[in-house]
């Protein structure tokens, strides 16, 4: 029987015998990493010395901080959080990325996603780095294990498979296809396992859309999200490998606890209404909901093709008056890259509020909505309290859609712009 | 390996799927971090009488994906300065299992259970038979194994005690 790609990575990692789905593992990760946020990074610094004597990490090349969340920072204390952040870093000679953009995104393009690696994090959307075919794994709290010793337990995960087949219709995305595979499936169908996704569906997806899908894949249940490594992708991470490993992929004949085909040829785009990721409707049985702000951005989206189909969509046109229209690309490098090709102007031009890459619109710590407020949203998630007041709600949609509602001021079909 | 069996009544079954725990305190109450004032705001929206009739040692019975969503850590904290001991649940989310696992909370996932008990019945997690029984009814019903590191975070009372007692082992 052959192996998936989660068991291939972990056996590597874990000394190199056999590991299987259900075993119980000691394994060491390639690449362990966070970004500051207080009851985590600051914990776990004043633990590690603290409550364990340690004073330097293992191998300071393996971790990776970032500072993407509280930038800029509102208050005097958030920035007493960076300066400890920034002092940790520099004393233990670990790689400090400050304002570059969202972590997860980010972390692709500095080379953390090296095909075949295990990398952990806090924060489970790092499973984002599976579009490369790299496993990462966020664990909570448990990361405190990444930083005591070299090793954190882990029980391999069994693997459920995702083939996509046929291709996407014009103003449907790649959180579509996510939204589309929660709908299918359920929300908790991958739960404790590796969602892994493939077929020649995939073929037609951008890089920028897989990391969407694999980042997003929590609100299945799973613990990750991979995607074997093709020619497109290892284009992408061959020159940025920060570490040499083998690139790996499942077997043909890999154990896999569950195989879903699904088609994406009719598929529309969706809406994700409040209250939970797991509520996905078409859009266009909930056109007209009047929302009064929208947000482009986030590390599932907010990338190049969000920023150009959006830009496509406002060119010539205005955001209507009243409607707060945020638009935040995903990193500097993706900011400068929309910069050069005039997506910047045009949606400014078009009335969007544009700033540098943040964490903070997807949390509701800027961009905040009072109650009785309705926002359309690429974010990561709609739950109740996410953007601001309990009692404001948020619809997830593609970017299309938010530039669309951003003219009407109320839920559109972004179809008819295209 | 010797956790103490739980035993208990079940104070309350929460019967929808995919239930999001921010909901036991009530998303306007999630930043609240007095354990008294949160402890007060448990519960009072499913029943205001929660408070005044749970026991120490009582449990919450959960249906299936427990936890999903986005789960903060407070509506455990309230429940469990109320002295709710553990959950019991047909299956739990990811992400809210690693971070009440964390946090030394017993946490049994165990198909089947809502319709095994009712509330107020009085059952008990058995760690080592590996069952819960309902001694109310007289049936019992197994559930799935801990992982060894799980087993060992509940025992030693959470994240930090586990990992310290593994760093004096190793």
């Amino acid at each position: 029987m052959g192996r998936t790609l989660a068991e291939k990575v972990l056996s590597r990692v874990s000394g190199g015998a056999d590991v299987r789905a259900g075993d119980e593992v000691m394994a060491r990760p390639d690449f362990v990493i966070v970004y500051d946020f207080p009851g985590y990074t600051d914990v776990i610094f004043r633990q590690m010395k603290e409550d364990f004597g340690i004073e330097r990490v293992n191998d300071a090349s393996r971790y990776a901080v970032f500072i993407d969340h509280m930038v800029p920072t509102a208050t005097p204390k958030e920035e007493e959080l960076h300066i400890q952040t920034r002092n940790w870093c520099s004393e233990q000679g670990v790689p400090l990325y400050e304002r570059r953009g969202i972590g997860h995104q980010v972390s692709a393009e500095l080379g953390y996603a090296t095909p075949g690696a295990f990398a952990v994090h806090f924060d489970g959307h790092v499973s984002q780095l599976g579009a490369y075919g790299t496993l990462a794994i966020g664990l909570r709290r448990n990361i405190l294990e990444a930083f005591v010793r070299e090793r954190v337990s882990l029980k391999v995960p069994h693997t459920t498979r995702i083939n996509l087949t046929g291709t996407l219709r014009k103003g449907v995305m790649a959180r579509d296809v996510f939204h589309h595979i929660v709908r299918v499936i359920g929300p908790s169908a991958c739960r404790f396992q590796v969602m892994e996704v493939g077929g020649p569906g995939l073929d037609h997806i951008s890089l920028e859309g897989r990391q969407t899908i694999c980042g997003l894949a929590m609100f299945t249940g799973a613990v990750t999200a991979v995607m074997n490594p093709d020619a497109t992708s290892l284009a992408y991470t061959d020159p940025r490998n920060r570490i040499s490993t083998p690139a790996v992929c499942s077997d043909p004949d890999a154990e896999y606890a569950a195989v879903h085909t699904i088609d994406l040829t009719d598929l529309e785009p969706i809406i994700v209404l409040p209250p939970n990721p797991a509520n996905t409707r078409n859009l266009s049985e909930h056109l007209g909901i009047e929302v009064q702000s929208g947000y482009l951005g986030s590390c599932a989206s907010g990338r190049l093709e969000d920023l150009r189909i959006a830009a496509q969509i406002l060119k010539g046109r205005r955001v209507k008056d009243g409607f707060s229209l945020h638009v935040i690309p995903t990193s500097q490098d993706i900011m400068a890259k929309a910069a050069a090709e005039g997506l910047i102007s045009t949606l400014v031009e078009a009335g969007a509020f544009t700033s540098s890459p943040s964490c903070d619109y997807c949390f509701g710590r800027i961009a905040t909505m009072t109650a009785g407020q309705k926002a359309v949203s690429t974010g990561t998630l709609n739950v109740p309290g996410r953007m601001g007041s309990p009692d404001s709600q948020i619809f997830l949609v593609n970017a299309a859609a938010v530039a669309a509602a951003s003219i009407e001021g109320k839920i559109t079909d972004p179809r008819k712009y295209l | 390996m010797a956790l103490a069996n739980l035993k208990g009544r079940v104070a309350w079954v929460f019967e929808e799927e995919n239930f999001d725990v921010d909901l036991i305190v009530g998303v306007k109450n999630i930043k609240i971090t007095d354990i008294a004032e949160l402890a007060k705001a448990a519960m009072e929206t499913y029943d205001p009488a929660f408070a005044a009739s749970v026991r120490p040692g009582d449990m919450i019975v959960g249906a299936g994906n427990f936890g999903y969503g986005h789960p903060h850590y407070p509506p455990l904290r309230a429940l469990g300065h109320l002295g709710v001991r553990g959950i019991v649940a047909e299956s739990f989310s990811p992400g809210f299992w690693r971070g009440e696992i964390s946090m030394g909370t017993p946490l049994v996932s165990c198909p089947g259970i809502v319709g095994a008990v009712s509330r107020w019945d009085e059952i008990e997690v058995d760690w080592a038979a590996g069952v819960v029984r309902n001694l109310t009814r007289g049936t019992s019903l197994a559930f799935e194994a801990l992982s060894s590191a799980d087993y060992l975070m509940v025992e030693t009372g959470g994240l930090l005690p586990y990992l310290k007692s593994q760093m004096q082992t190793a």
